[in-house]
């Protein structure tokens, strides 16, 4: 097997074998310690221009499935494994993990220690990286000199809107580089869905008259994005119920006041506990998380927080106290991780349900 | 046995939501009270205050409403007024309160009607709101909820069962054909 290079900003280098495409590639390197999930992962848009390592010791081996793509065309920049299975599982035999990858021009590396990787980046910080052929000072002088875009979520969502039909309640789902899990769980409840730009006004949304509105997950920071999308949430919530997840809730957040910082160590698993403040449960739940909600910078009178996160205590659930508007920072849909908060498509449903049936002129 | 249209976690995100409708319809929670009608209106409405708890930092006081002497397909004698509330505990005063009222399941609106008798004759209160867990329909007064957990369309040959943990062992809501 061909070997090759990991290499990272800070002078690094991991030696390691190639798998999947060949290709050179430069991205931002962050580490994911789900247990199951690759394929989720791997197309999930979160990930675009960032380089995936995998905590989880083997990766591969069931195979891709033609129902758990979180994407159809993947944006992540490499992935690095320890060990790789390249099996294919499906009713076909045709997909591998080893195939994909070249489908879609992602480089991986594996047989490279991914725990001692994961080690380095909580101590340093995240930075950038290259999967390379050799690592020279050429290839870092590249590495440096690359700058990664910071418009992600237009390179990733939908340049158009779209229908997803069904004969429940009219959802418009506004995307900044969605994963499909939003959508799956929206049709599992007969959400008549509109899936638009990120750049919709609200004019544009209102529009289509939905009975609810929901803003996806996506890349990158909220703070990339123009502050039309912030006039755009604060114009929507209070003419439909409003449910954000992820970047959605960040830019919920932005909108009403609060302040969002980056993570020093960005946040890919499903291990850590989050508390349901109102209840006092907890649960777990997929989290992919670059930035957060500055505790801080909530204005109490405005927004309720309703989750937080245990381990590094970030804000992980927002609730607006005049509307019936409100975000979580993990992915309830699971895809991949815990579904133990799958419920909060089913509290969405049945605000918009309630809404639609009582000729309460509140609004 | 019935089929199980709430099950535990369901009901829990129930009234997890009609606490956030409670704070948003009331653009917060001052003057409060809840009152709970009978048996299992009182669990809810307790739970609802422990959610307030929690989310607020706030007390808001229980009181829990017996209509047995309000009831209008019970006939009372002439001296069924001397023992009237005898089995409702409200250590508060409802003079000017937003007085939410629960109840497990809101049917004919009857039991409501009765408890809203029953609560004006305790006072003046400001508001009075209806939270109920479940709203199965075929109601014979003017009444409707203002927080619902869950429309459940039945028909009047059917019966809805609610059990609460505190009493029942299990917290669940059952469609009896």
């Amino acid at each position: 097997m061909t070997e090759r290079y990991l290499i990272l900003e800070d002078g690094s280098a991991y030696a390691g074998k190639a798998f999947g495409s060949l290709a050179t590639t430069t991205g931002e390197i962050v580490a994911n310690s789900t247990m199951n999930g690759y394929q989720e992962i791997i197309s999930n848009q979160i990930y675009h221009n960032q380089i995936i390592v995998f905590t989880q010791s083997s990766i591969g081996n069931t195979g891709l499935d033609q129902n758990a793509y979180e994407s159809i065309l993947p944006s992540a920049k490499g992935v690095i494994v320890r060990e790789y299975e390249n099996l294919a599982t499906d009713h076909f035999k045709r997909i591998s993990l080893d195939r994909y990858l070249k489908q879609h021009k992602i480089p991986g590396i594996y047989d490279v220690d991914t725990r001692e990787i994961r080690h380095h980046l909580q101590k340093r910080g995240n930075m950038k990286a290259s999967i390379v052929d050799v690592a020279d000072d050429h290839a870092f002088d590249q590495l440096h000199a690359t700058v990664l875009t910071n418009q992600q979520v237009a390179q990733v969502a939908t340049p158009k809107p779209f229908p997803n039909p069904d004969e429940g309640a009219n959802v418009v789902v506004v995307d900044f580089g969605l994963k499909s899990g939003i959508l799956r769980e929206l049709s599992h409840r007969d959400c008549n869905v509109t899936v638009v730009p990120w750049n919709f006004s609200a004019a544009q949304i209102l529009d289509l008259d939905p009975d609810g509105i929901v803003l996806s997950t996506g890349p990158g920071s909220p703070e990339n994005l123009p502050t039309s999308v912030l006039d755009m949430i604060t114009e929507v919530q209070s003419q439909a119920p409003l449910f954000a997840i992820g970047l959605g809730h960040e830019l919920f957040a932005l909108a009403n006041g609060a302040k969002i910082s980056k993570l020093t160590v960005e946040h890919h698993g499903s291990n850590h506990p989050i508390r349901e403040i109102i209840t006092n449960e907890i649960f777990f739940s997929g989290q992919e998380q670059g930035y957060a909600v500055d505790p801080k910078s909530i204005d109490h009178a405005q927004l309720f927080i309703t989750h937080v996160d245990l381990v590094n205590g970030t804000v992980q659930g927002l609730r607006h106290r005049d509307y019936p508007a409100f975000s979580v920072q993990f992915s309830p849909d699971g895809a991949p991780g815990p579904k133990d908060s799958v419920g909060l498509f089913d509290d969405f449903v049945e605000i918009m349900a309630r809404r639609r049936d009582s000729n309460d002129d509140r609004y | 046995m019935g089929k199980i249209i709430l099950d535990k976690m369901a009901m829990q995100r129930a009234l997890t939501r009609i606490t956030y409708e409670i704070v948003e319809k009331n653009k917060g929670v001052e003057d409060l009270v809840l009152i709970g009608i009978k048996t299992r209106g009182i669990f809810l409405a307790n739970r609802i205050a422990d959610r307030l708890q929690q989310l607020e930092n706030v007390s808001i006081p229980v009181g829990e409403l017996d209509i047995t002497n309000y009831r209008d397909d019970i006939e009372h004698d002439a001296m069924s007024s001397d023992v009237k509330m005898s089995n409702n505990k409200i250590n508060f005063s409802i003079e000017g309160k937003r007085v939410i009222l629960v109840d497990d399941v809101l049917y004919t609106g009857r039991t409501v009607r009765a408890a809203l008798s029953a609560v004006m004759d305790l006072g003046r209160p400001k508001s009075i709101n209806l939270a109920v867990l479940v709203d199965r329909g075929h109601r014979e007064l003017p009444i409707r909820a203002d927080f619902v957990g869950k429309n459940i369309p039945s028909s009047q040959k059917e019966k809805i069962k609610v059990y609460v943990s505190e009493i029942d062992d299990k917290d669940a809501v059952e469609l009896i054909k």
